[in-house]
């Protein structure tokens, strides 16, 4: 087994354990711990897949920016609020089917799935190369993102002022 | 190849960092519990607030106005990571991608306007 293997088994668990623990644990701050610990594995892994600048973008919005806005939405809800346990078996067996109708659906869609030849020269001047294909080939897209976070930002305010307009 | 080869292992030395940031906050503070004496008392388990007493959890609810602060963080944190790749490949693109990153700021730049004249970012 070659290094890359071994490395790329023990970021691929580190994500689906955070995933995983992300599911089970039941203190919200513990959560969000467990959703950095699976940007941090992805990130690496992308590290693995020579996209350095996807890896540092990963850990700086990710890891920092999402998980602040997940901790606040979730301290403005009511998490204090005790679940009860709610085991109905019908429900679990009907979700168990549907991982394994979606399990067989993607595995056959990926198992012949071929990307062309692979690009070898990715990690030289990898954030370089970035900037030439957005800048040069996908202008129109680049320019919807500014629209999108336009209106995120929009929203967000048209949200928030609604929310103090109630109190007076 | 060579250089692919020579990508990969210099990412030895991240995981050699990563390792001793792990370590260091676990080695210290258990090395730390044999060493010192343990007598809690309830005193001594008291959050310290200045003098205060503390009451109610930390974790209460916050104001809506907090996550409009959060969401204004990330989204000029997304802008300023396009603005990099833009930096690095600005000799090779020349004044077209100049125009291009103008009409991109001013676009969040007209978001921020509207959030100042909705008094967002007013403390009240």
């Amino acid at each position: 087994m070659s290094g890359e293997v071994i490395v790329f088994l023990l970021l691929s668990s580190t994500a689906i354990l955070g995933g995983i623990l992300m599911l089970n644990l039941k203190k919200v701050i513990h959560m969000l711990l467990a959703v950095v610990l699976t940007f941090l594995s992805l990130a690496g892994l992308y590290v693995m897949l020579s996209a350095e600048f996807v890896a540092a973008v990963q850990i700086l919005i990710y890891s920092g920016a999402v998980t602040i806005v997940m901790i606040f939405g979730i301290m403005l809800t009511k998490h204090q609020a005790k679940e009860e346990k709610n085991k109905n078996p019908l429900r679990t067996t009907l979700v168990g089917l549907g991982i394994v109708v979606f399990f067989v659906t993607i595995y056959l869609a990926i198992r012949n799935l071929y990307f062309g030849q692979e690009a070898t020269a990715l990690h030289v001047n990898n954030t370089e190369q970035i900037g030439i294909k957005i800048f040069s080939y996908y202008v129109i897209p680049f320019e919807l993102v500014s629209i999108v976070l336009l209106v995120a930002l929009m929203g967000a305010v048209v949200l928030a002022k609604g929310e103090e307009g109630d109190e007076k | 190849m060579e250089s692919l080869n020579i990508y990969q292992n210099s990412y030895l030395f991240v995981i050699v960092f990563l390792f001793v940031a792990l370590m260091l906050p676990i080695v210290a503070l258990s090395v730390g519990r044999l060493l010192r004496p343990n007598q809690p008392t309830e005193q001594k388990m008291l959050t310290y607030e200045s003098g205060m007493e503390p009451f109610q959890d930390a974790r209460v609810q916050f104001h809506v106005r907090y996550y409009l602060f959060a969401l204004l963080f990330v989204i000029f944190d997304v802008e300023t990571v396009f603005l990099y790749p833009w930096a690095v490949a600005y000799e090779k693109l020349g004044v077209f991608a100049l125009i291009e990153m103008l009409i991109f700021i001013v676009m969040l730049f007209l978001g921020l306007v509207y959030a100042w004249k909705k008094k967002v970012l007013k403390w009240r």
